[in-house]
């Protein structure tokens, strides 16, 4: 019973660990249920969890900063990026490196410009990020017609499919991104001024941190990864089509929410975002191995994310309600005091 | 503790004025904490009396306001109703209502895009009945109710609130609660803080003689003259405790403020001899001291208090302080980095989600490169010095700061200050709501920090601090009015200089600047209109036939969906909320109504309300678990798609017989077409216009207000997402009605452009606006981007392009128009 109390304690803060169990029963289910599991299967899964992982862990820097700042712009910005990895890259190794530059060029980019919107100009990152997103669809179907064939760089799809001693490279690539944004969130002053300004942007600003900079540089993060993903899954599935990051824009959010990210912002966790990526492909698997036409698939997904939602709403919501009691007891004077100097001021 | 009752009771009352008790408190005590806001306060309101309530800042005015109104209950003490007792756990803001008892708050709670008319009616809605004329009669009513406490007001009852000035706003609070029927005590809580002279003077003629009718009142206000000329009784509080009730005719000013100047102890010995530093850190200058005649230079070692009435302008110095460049006007420079200490801990200060030592180090970290690694160790050492000095114990460094108490999570952010390291240090109020002991040790600190080579700009509400500092800056309405220096500092000084001047109104100039930006957003929302203008003038003169009847059927009919999708679109947005899924909503209904429909007509009706009900239950999902609708009704996209992609996995279908019939139907000369997208924008106008519109923009303004007047927040966020769902339905049948067939992505990407489209047409993503004929015109310009891209022969590839380019173009534009808030 204690060390139960203990384990919940310890669980409020790492909270990774719930999709991190949620992949594991799932796995033992699976394997015990059907005879096609087995780890090199699970290796197949976190293979294609390594792609939404690199796009989740730039969403999570978004949604970090607070306010319902999401980025709508990384399904756009993964098909436009597989079709100028395409255009640059030709299928020679020999243009690899303009490739990766072009990509990192081309997230840096969108992210300036859904800062400049976001930031400059204030209008709702959401709104901001559609509308990125739209304009680059055009510039994806311009690309479409001019890319001259599927060819992929082989040394870009060995990157991206390969395997050493069985493990895939793109997961071992994963997981140490992982464990150093782990690291960056937790042991850098960016981290911690992040971690701030999502959780309470005017106390934020008091305290001295520049808001607008730390929320720029998510959104930045955010495109560069979403473009350098667009990058290594055009070379996984060997070209290009449109509308191939479209998944990504639920999944990632997802893999967000579902990993213990905090929706309201102030508190990620990279781990968290990997387990849960693995976790959303394993649902997905599972729903093709039982056969479940494609439109089921859909469906979980969506219900996955509003239950985890509402769930997480609700502790959020705990969560505040204690801030308030803590504050109303001592402070319900001050707040009226305080409104009215609003009112007055205005 | 001698308490005199205001009203007289009992028999003896023969010969006084006043009438029957409306409402007696006795024993009212109220503490937070450590600290009594209210200490044993017995008030009784009889009718027909005007009860001055005076204090200054902090002296427990408002909390016993609160109590009185059932927005707060007292920690001891009881209440009754015409000698009735009411226990306290039965007594809320409803029950005080119902009971009477009115107030006029200083916030103002009125919903400011509803007409001044639609106001009264959200106050008082049971006689509306909703039957037509219900709008006149609540104009009429306001008119009368204006009228009545301002002669020649000159307000128009149909004006939006959001465009009357301050004063007129206050004008109409008042007004509204006056008129409310069954209303026997009206708390009127600095009614005349922006009223002129006159105004105030037609207020004050106006409660004598409703109190002669019998109605009671209690005025609250800084300014003594006006209590002194209509109060009855007078009432002084002081540090929460009656410090003297009595007679009007037995009060002077002087006494007045003598009375309410407060503490005899002084809470701290002044710095000996300091500010003898010329090392000017801030230096404040312009109209802001322009009353003084010189500039004002703050320098290394001294502690500067500003004082004054709250919100007069301490506030937004110390802000100005912390970020000069923000605003050029107010004449303020600072040499020397500055640190700031907030007295609002949940708005301003706690980092909720941290332990204490983060909220402590973030101070210095932020003034340290991003990229430069932390340590606990190194934080908690810099963190222990400054906590020593607060005596704020290390051991509880890793507890959660919402688990400690208000005095001690003020210590950790005045550490957070001290470990910032700042030559300036701005203190907002920062004693508000903490212990005496904190207090001390608060006191002291600042003396020490002070002599250490810092300046310390102090704002304050208690007046008694201003004591500690060397020098007082006194504010009124914005400027600096007074300095007072050493010896000079006393409270009978602050007190004196803070009502000496009248307080002019500073909304000119505000005035001025929304009518600036007023012209530029009238440009902004005309775009649509021009838009949509040059559009078809460039078709049309590129291709005459297209202004045929025909022509314009061709190009205008697959508008429809779009036109449909974005009513739907602008209700949720008009509850300052997105619908991510409504495209796909439309699809799903779509593929519905071709599929299930046609071939079992009544399973097909029964999956089509499932549908609805499904819509609509994600508005009370979003509403009761307060989670973001944007994710929600993106995951809702991927549900309404899968389904669809079950059901009907590649397109196809048939449009039911008599659904083609509905939209295929023509009476000639004029396109079906328009008159379609016409009853579009006439019905959406219709339901805004009538009350359960108005009750719905009012949700999307001032959410709080509205539930202030007794609306259920839940049921409107169902109504709203059932009257989305309806719109949204009816794109989906019109889809399959026009393609003849059904296919699930085919309403993907209204999503966009319905959002697109809203704004466009006028409304703000904040919510609380229903532009039906601005978005229908946005729809249409939207939908025909693609044909007016194909007339020009640029390729379809750039439709999306264009779309959202437009979208950011206009965004753009507004952002520039609009008056910017504090801050993003």
């Amino acid at each position: 019973m204690n060390a139960l109390a203990g384990f919940s304690i310890w669980a409020q803060r790492n909270r990774w660990i719930w999709a991190a169990i949620g992949v594991l029963l799932l796995w033992l289910v699976l394997s015990v249920v059907t005879s096609r599991f087995s780890l090199s299967s699970l290796s197949g899964v976190i293979l294609s969890a390594s792609f939404l992982t690199v796009v989740g862990i730039g969403q999570m820097f978004v949604v970090t900063t607070g306010r319902g700042n999401i980025d709508l712009s990384v399904a756009s910005v993964i098909t436009l990026n597989a079709f100028v990895a395409l255009l640059t890259i030709k299928g020679q190794d020999a243009n690899l490196a303009i490739g990766v530059i072009a990509a990192i060029l081309l997230g840096l980019a969108v992210g300036a410009l859904n800062s400049l919107l976001v930031v400059g100009l204030g209008i709702p990152a959401i709104i901001a990020t559609l509308a990125t997103g739209y304009v680059l669809a055009t510039a994806t179907l311009l690309s479409n017609k001019a890319i001259p064939g599927f060819a992929v760089s082989p040394a870009l799809k060995e990157l991206a499919t390969g395997r050493i001693f069985g493990v895939p490279i793109m997961a071992v690539i994963v997981i140490i991104g992982v464990a150093a944004t782990s690291f960056v969130l937790r042991y850098t002053v960016f981290g911690q001024l992040l971690s701030a300004v999502g959780q309470n942007r005017a106390a934020a600003r008091l305290a001295g941190i520049r808001n607008g900079r730390m929320i720029a540089s998510a959104f930045v993060i955010s495109s560069v990864l979403a473009s350098l993903d667009g990058l290594l899954l055009g070379a996984y599935i060997g070209g290009a089509f449109l509308e191939m990051g479209q998944p990504y824009l639920l999944q990632s959010i997802a893999a967000v929410v579902l990993g213990g990210t905090l929706i309201f912002g102030g508190s990620a966790t990279a781990l968290g975002t990997l387990f849960a990526s693995i976790l959303l492909i394993l649902i997905v698997t599972t729903m093709q191995i039982v056969g479940l036409p494609p439109g089921a698939q859909d469906i979980v997904q969506g219900i996955v994310v509003i239950f985890v939602l509402a769930l997480a709403g609700r502790q959020a919501l705990a969560r505040r309600a204690s801030v308030d009691l803590a504050d109303d007891d001592k402070d319900s004077v001050a707040k009226t005091e305080a409104n009215a100097t609003a009112a007055h001021s205005k | 503790m001698s308490h005199i009752a205001v009203a007289v009771q009992g028999t003896a009352a023969a010969a006084a004025p006043a009438g029957p008790s409306v409402v007696s408190l006795s024993g009212i005590t109220k503490s937070f904490g450590p600290t009594l806001a209210n200490a044993g306060i017995d008030l009784s309101v009889g009718a027909g009396d005007v009860i001055g309530l005076v204090g200054g800042n902090g002296a427990g005015k408002s909390t016993l306001m609160r109590i009185l109104c059932g927005a707060m209950w007292p920690t001891l003490g009881a209440i009754s109703f015409a000698g009735e007792d009411v226990a306290f756990a039965a007594y809320d803001t409803g029950e005080a209502q119902r009971r009477g008892i009115r107030m006029v708050h200083q916030e103002l709670s009125l919903c400011a895009n509803l007409s001044v008319a639609e106001n009264f009616f959200l106050e008082t809605p049971a006689d509306s009945a909703s039957r037509p004329g219900w709008r006149a009669l609540y104009r009429a009513r306001a008119r009368a109710a204006l009228d009545a406490v301002f002669p020649g007001n000159g307000i128009d009852a149909d004006a939006e609130v959001g465009h009357l000035t301050i004063a007129e706003r206050q004008m109409v609070e008042i007004a509204r609660a006056a008129a409310t029927p069954g209303v026997k005590l009206i708390v009127l809580d600095e009614p005349t803080s922006s009223l002129d002279l006159d105004r105030s003077k037609q207020l004050r003629a106006f409660i004598r003689e409703r109190a002669k009718a019998g109605l009671a009142f209690i005025f609250i206000s800084h300014k003594l003259q006006e209590i002194i000329d209509i109060a009855t009784e007078v009432v002084v509080l002081r540090n929460g405790r009656s410090a003297w009730q009595g007679h009007a005719a037995d009060a002077s000013i002087g006494k007045l403020v003598q009375l309410m100047g407060g503490d005899a102890n002084p809470v701290h010995q002044h710095a000996v001899a300091a500010a003898s530093s010329q090392d000017v850190l801030v230096r404040l200058s312009g109209p802001l001291t322009a009353a003084l005649g010189r500039d004002i230079d703050i320098v290394r070692g001294e502690i500067v208090g500003l004082a004054g009435l709250e919100g007069s302008g301490q506030k937004e110095l110390l802000h100005s302080i912390f970020s000069p460049g923000r605003n050029e006007h107010a004449g303020v420079s600072r040499r020397a980095e500055a640190g700031f200490i907030a007295g609002d801990r949940q708005k301003e200060g706690v980092f909720p989600l941290w332990s204490v030592l983060s909220n402590i180090s973030i101070g210095a970290l932020a003034r340290r490169s991003a990229l430069g690694l932390v340590s606990d160790r190194a934080n908690r050492d810099t963190a222990t010095g400054a906590a020593g000095k607060l005596r704020l114990d290390d051991k509880r460094f890793q507890s959660n700061i919402t688990d400690l108490s208000g005095g001690n999570q003020q210590k950790a952010l005045v550490a957070r200050a001290l470990v910032a390291d700042t030559p300036v240090i701005l203190l907002d109020d920062p004693t508000r709501g903490v212990d005496i002991a904190t207090k001390q040790d608060f006191y002291r600190l600042c003396n020490e920090v002070a002599r250490g080579g810092r300046a310390l700009v102090w704002h304050t509400t208690e007046d008694a601090e201003l004591l500690a500092c060397d020098r007082v800056l006194v504010f009124s309405s914005g400027r600096i009015v007074k300095e007072l220096a050493g010896e000079a500092i006393t409270e009978q000084a602050i007190v004196g200089a803070s009502f000496a001047q009248p307080a002019d109104s500073l909304t000119s100039t505000a005035r001025r600047q929304s009518a600036m930006a007023g012209l530029g957003r009238k440009l902004v929302n005309a775009a649509p209109f021009i838009g949509l203008a040059a559009v078809l003038a460039i078709m049309i003169a590129i291709n005459p036939a297209v202004a045929s009847t025909f022509g314009l059927d061709l190009l205008l009919m697959p508008a429809l969906s779009l036109v449909l999708v974005t009513a739907a679109q602008m209700f949720i947005v008009g509850g300052s909320e997105i619908d991510l899924g409504v495209g796909a909503f439309a699809g799903l209904v779509s593929v519905l109504s071709a599929t299930l429909l046609y071939d079992q007509p009544w399973l097909g009706a029964l999956a089509l309300l499932a549908a609805l009900a499904a819509y609509t239950g994600l508005g009370g999902i979003i509403q009761a678990r307060k989670i973001p609708a944007i994710v929600v009704t993106l995951g809702a996209s991927f549900i309404w798609v899968g389904i669809g992609y079950a059901l009907q996995p590649t397109p196809g279908g048939a449009s039911p017989e008599w659904l083609s019939t509905l939209f295929g139907w023509s009476i000639g000369f004029m396109p079906t077409s328009i008159i379609m997208i016409v009853a579009v924008a006439l019905i959406v106008f219709v339901i805004d216009w009538l009350p359960l519109g108005v009750v719905l923009r009012g949700f999307g303004n001032n959410p709080a207000a509205m539930i202030r007047s007794g609306w259920s927040p839940t049921r409107y966020a169902l109504v709203r997402y059932l009257i989305a769902g309806l719109f949204a339905g009816a794109a989906g049948l019109s889809l399959t009605a026009i393609n003849t067939a059904s296919d699930i992505n085919s309403g993907n990407s209204f999503t966009l452009l319905s959002v697109a489209a809203v704004v466009m047409g006028g409304c703000s993503l904040l919510g609380g606006i229903i532009s039906p004929v601005g978005a229908v015109a946005g729809a249409v310009t939207l939908s025909l981007i693609g044909a007016l891209l194909g007339t020009l022969s640029v390729s379809s590839d750039y439709n999306a392009a264009t779309q959202g380019l437009i979208l950011i173009a206009l965004l753009t534009l507004r952002s520039l128009t609009a008056d910017r808030r504090s801050e993003p």
